[in-house]
């Protein structure tokens, strides 16, 4: 009696875990990530606004690009302060509209790496919503891996072009 | 196995005899049902012979009955059935008749039959008119001939739609089977991977940024008018086409995050089949009954291969060995091709998923990527790439030698061979 006692405690805490773990975003780079601490991309991220004409695309602004790991669409805390800025201009200048342009690194397939470029623009995207950037001012393009930065074929170009890339407009 | 796959590799650099050994090795594991899902393929038996075919006997024709013959025997080698002899009363098949050509015309009466058994296959009058017009009647007699012998659809009228690259410059191009007439359908530049054909030869899918944003495009391949098809806001990509040509799989990231959606081409509605938060899918390709896609998700944590029923639903992870497994294509036979890496190295892998039997048909010292079958189920079209720069390339999964389709600058890569 004790044993199946014992037996059902045993099975309740590893039906538990279980279903905890499913509740994981395995990471792209194999950890497991927690569900707060991601960004963008989940069903929960609101659907994309129409396309409206995005006017002139403002030349001589120098945002620096967010990068990403292999594989990844996270944003890593430490790109936070460059999205940061583009959000303080925004802010700052509310008739401007904003094109979060995905980029991949050239492994991969070129058909997959285009929802992941696409992906890593929704996630730039999404920080910027949770900042206060209203998400009809932000409209996101994939290049997956087709107009890389750094026409390299090592590391440190593929550093540079798994990338989030900065295009403002005025209207 | 292990030292067999290592010994190929490094054989591909003379390529014929190695490369043939590697592919037919693995095929015909396939076919003797030796191999075992996710394992290397073991060396049975080796595969199916050819039948030999004399065609020496078209008569008249002028001098493009030299084309015709030509074509002809290509087009009956690249089959992959036939050995095509000089010499009456030598082959088991024999195709003959009389050729007609005119200033812009040429045709041919063409009788097959079996030089044992006198069977008679066909009786046929051919015609074509205007340019290529001997090749063409060559590419239909082939087929007539492959489908009639072997009962298996003929490849030599076929054509294989791709993305040229030059640079930043990408643009859709088709060409025939073996490698002639390439044509460059686009000329803004815009191309992105993965064209379609929309269920016949006369109509492509394909996604480009040519209004600004990645939106998917059919053009009509005789008049080029280009229409776009999908703007939605985000992503449009991902274009296939069910063989019955009523719906359409594509991604889309309208809602938010890149998903798979079915859209009724008759009626352009739209029903989302996938819901995975965090993950991105795409590369759905429909199975030949229309009832299922395979497709690819990211979220195990990499690119795999997923299978679910075309109205949604379970989604079953069939991917086996391979870091990553990207870009299937259902074929008509039921095969599933796709990309395995495999350590380093990108492989065309095909899977049985009637009875489990997965084969690696790569095996050297280059990245093989997005395969498409042809209408025969037989042969595959894919990319090769050394050095950073790629070519397409035709497999045969019965063991001929792979065959270069692209022999001009640039980078060549996502083929996809129409109906």
């Amino acid at each position: 009696m004790v044993s199946r006692r014992w037996f059902s405690i045993v099975a309740v805490i590893c039906a538990l875990s279980f279903m905890s773990a499913g509740c994981k975003h395995r990471s792209p780079d194999g950890g497991d990530s927690l569900d707060p601490n991601m960004i963008g991309g989940g069903e929960g991220t609101e659907a994309l606004g129409e396309r409206t004409d995005l006017g002139t695309k403002i030349e001589g602004l120098n945002f620096s690009n967010v990068l990403f790991d292999y594989d990844s669409f996270q944003v890593s805390e430490g790109e936070f302060a460059k999205i940061d800025e583009v959000a303080n201009y925004m802010k700052s200048n509310d008739s401007v509209l904003l094109v979060t342009e995905g980029n991949c690194d050239e492994r991969g397939s070129r058909e997959y790496n285009m929802s992941l470029g696409e992906h890593r623009a929704l996630a730039v995207r999404a920080h910027l919503v949770s900042l206060g950037i209203k998400g009809t001012r932000i409209q996101t393009k994939s290049y997956g891996e087709e107009y890389p930065a750094n026409a390299g074929h090592d590391e440190s170009a593929w550093a540079q072009n798994r990338r989030v890339e900065f295009a403002l407009y005025k209207p | 196995m292990k030292r067999r796959m290592i010994r190929a590799c490094c054989e591909w650099r003379k390529p014929g005899k190695a490369m043939f050994s590697a592919i037919l090795a693995g095929f015909m594991a396939v076919g003797a049902g030796f191999i075992a899902y996710g394992q290397d393929v073991t060396i049975v038996k080796a595969g199916g012979g050819k039948l030999s075919i004399d065609i020496s006997g078209f008569k008249g024709g002028g001098g493009k009955k030299d084309t015709f013959c030509s074509v002809l025997a290509s087009d009956l080698k690249r089959s992959g059935y036939f050995d095509v002899v000089q010499q009456q009363g030598k082959a088991v098949i024999v195709a003959d008749g009389e050729c007609d050509e005119g200033s812009d015309s040429f045709s041919v009466e063409c009788e097959t039959r079996n030089g044992v058994t006198s069977k008679r296959y066909f009786n046929k009058d051919f015609s074509e008119k205007g340019q290529n017009a001997a090749a063409r009647v060559a590419h239909a007699v082939a087929d007539e001939i492959v489908w009639a012998v072997k009962n298996v659809k003929g490849i030599a009228s076929t054509k294989i739609a791709m993305i040229g690259s030059k640079g930043r410059v990408k643009d859709l191009y088709v060409s025939d089977i073996d490698g002639g007439n390439l044509t460059r359908v686009t000329q803004d530049g815009m191309a992105y991977p993965a064209p379609s054909w929309g269920g016949s030869q006369d109509v492509l899918f394909y996604t480009s940024r040519h209004g600004g944003f990645p939106d998917i495009y059919s053009i009509d391949l005789h008049t080029k008018n280009r229409r776009s098809f999908s703007s939605y806001p985000g992503l449009n990509a991902g274009a296939d086409v069910s063989v019955d040509g009523r719906k359409m799989a594509l991604t889309l990231s309208k809602d938010g995050n890149p998903e798979l959606y079915i859209m009724d081409l008759s009626s352009k509605r739209l029903t989302r089949v996938t819901r995975t938060e965090y993950a991105a899918e795409a590369s759905p390709s429909w199975s030949p009954d229309g009832g299922r896609i395979v497709f690819v998700s990211d979220k195990s944590g990499s690119p795999q291969l997923y299978i679910m029923s075309s109205s949604g639903g379970e989604q079953k992870f069939v991917s086996s060995r391979g870091s990553e497994n990207v870009a299937p294509d259902w074929g008509p036979s039921g095969r599933i091709a796709w990309s395995s890496k495999r350590g380093a190295r990108y492989e065309i892998c095909v899977w049985d998923p009637s009875t489990g039997q997965n084969v690696q048909i790569t095996a050297g010292d280059a990245d093989y990527e997005d395969p498409s079958w042809a209408p025969d189920g037989r042969h595959i079209a894919c990319s090769r790439t050394v050095g950073y720069t790629s070519d397409i390339y035709i497999l045969d999964t019965m063991g001929d030698a792979p065959i270069r389709l692209t022999r001009v600058q640039g980078d060549w890569y996502s083929p996809c061979w129409s109906p």
